[in-house]
């Protein structure tokens, strides 16, 4: 259960970047979260390091947060996967 | 002349041929259809179940398949390799394979209530090695079926308590059922190597019911993959 819920989470940072027109600055993404600043650190670290968001800086030096291929990919197969985990009881 | 063709392959060579390749093609396309899934969500339950799979189709092709291609290209001629030790190695192979995909089968329904850890692995490999060495090496049927069914009650015992926690009891009974039953005729495939002679008359209803339950976790598994 709480590692479903943690693909739940990745689920909802990569839908929040998608509903923003795939462009979000870091701090609105942590207030949409709802999550504690050291619980969003975390889970914004790890979908970098499996490199489902990417960060870009524009020519005002502003950092924005895009989802990659992979992030798509995945906000796309996450139904399948949670059906997939529930059907063999994984 | 050419010998006739069923002198090359005797018809019980071929069914075994055939129920192996079935089993590997079973394992290895359950084994890469969800290579994409476990690459996106890196889920520890998704690489056991796969991880069992893969350990199925290196048992399978221990199993048969490899005392066929030296069969065929006539390695043994050519290497000198002594019978005896092809044997050993591909019933060794097969045992200690089999055992671990039956154990990350089992692992990947009970990791989350075992508290994930790198030990449970070991011991898990310990046990394969144990049961592997008792068929092989020392040759003692007797223990070696006991090993067995010893195993088999025990995953029987914690598939049913995962059965009775599970959240949705109607899919989880169909699943754990498909899965006892798979363990059933694992250790029915071990027994018909071990002591080909006891089984004789039931081989080809093993084969069958056998590859039947990789076709129906196939299924499923394509069946999610697609939906």
């Amino acid at each position: 259960m709480v590692k479903r819920a943690k693909l739940e989470i990745m689920r909802d940072i990569l839908k929040i970047i998608q509903d923003n027109r795939n462009s979000i600055k870091p701090t609105p993404l942590l207030r949409k979260s709802k999550m504690s600043s050291v619980g969003f650190k975390e889970y914004y670290n790890e979908l970098l390091e499996k490199k489902f968001i990417r960060e870009i800086i524009d020519e005002k030096q502003d950092k924005y947060i895009i989802l990659t291929e992979k992030g798509f990919k995945f906000l796309e197969r996450y139904m399948a996967i949670v059906d997939f985990i529930d059907e063999f009881e994984l | 002349m050419r010998p006739p063709l069923e002198f090359l392959f005797p018809p019980e060579i071929g069914a075994q041929l055939i129920y192996s390749f079935v089993i590997i093609v079973c394992s290895l396309m359950v084994y890469y259809a969800t290579k994409e899934m476990y690459e996106l969500s890196s889920y520890k339950g998704i690489k056991y179940f796969r991880q069992a799979f893969l350990f199925f189709a290196i048992a399978y092709f221990f199993r048969y398949f490899i005392e066929f291609f030296l069969f065929l290209f006539n390695i043994k001629n050519i290497l000198d390799f002594s019978p005896m030790y092809i044997g050993w190695i591909s019933l060794y192979i097969f045992l200690y394979a089999s055992a671990m995909a039956v154990f990350y089968l089992l692992y990947s329904v009970m990791w989350k209530k075992w508290n994930h850890s790198k030990s449970r692995i070991f011991i898990f490999n310990i046990c394969a090695i144990i049961i592997a060495l008792f068929g092989a090496t020392f040759r003692d049927m007797l223990i070696s079926l006991m090993l067995n069914i010893i195993l088999l009650i025990f995953v029987s015992f914690i598939l049913y308590i995962a059965y009775k926690d599970s959240i949705d009891r109607k899919k989880g009974k169909n699943l754990f059922i498909i899965y006892i039953l798979l363990f059933v005729f694992w250790v029915l495939n071990v027994i018909d190597i071990l002591l080909p002679r006891f089984l004789q008359l039931y081989q080809l209803i093993i084969y069958i019911v056998s590859t039947l339950l990789f076709m129906i976790i196939l299924y499923k598994v394509l069946k999610k993959i697609g939906s």
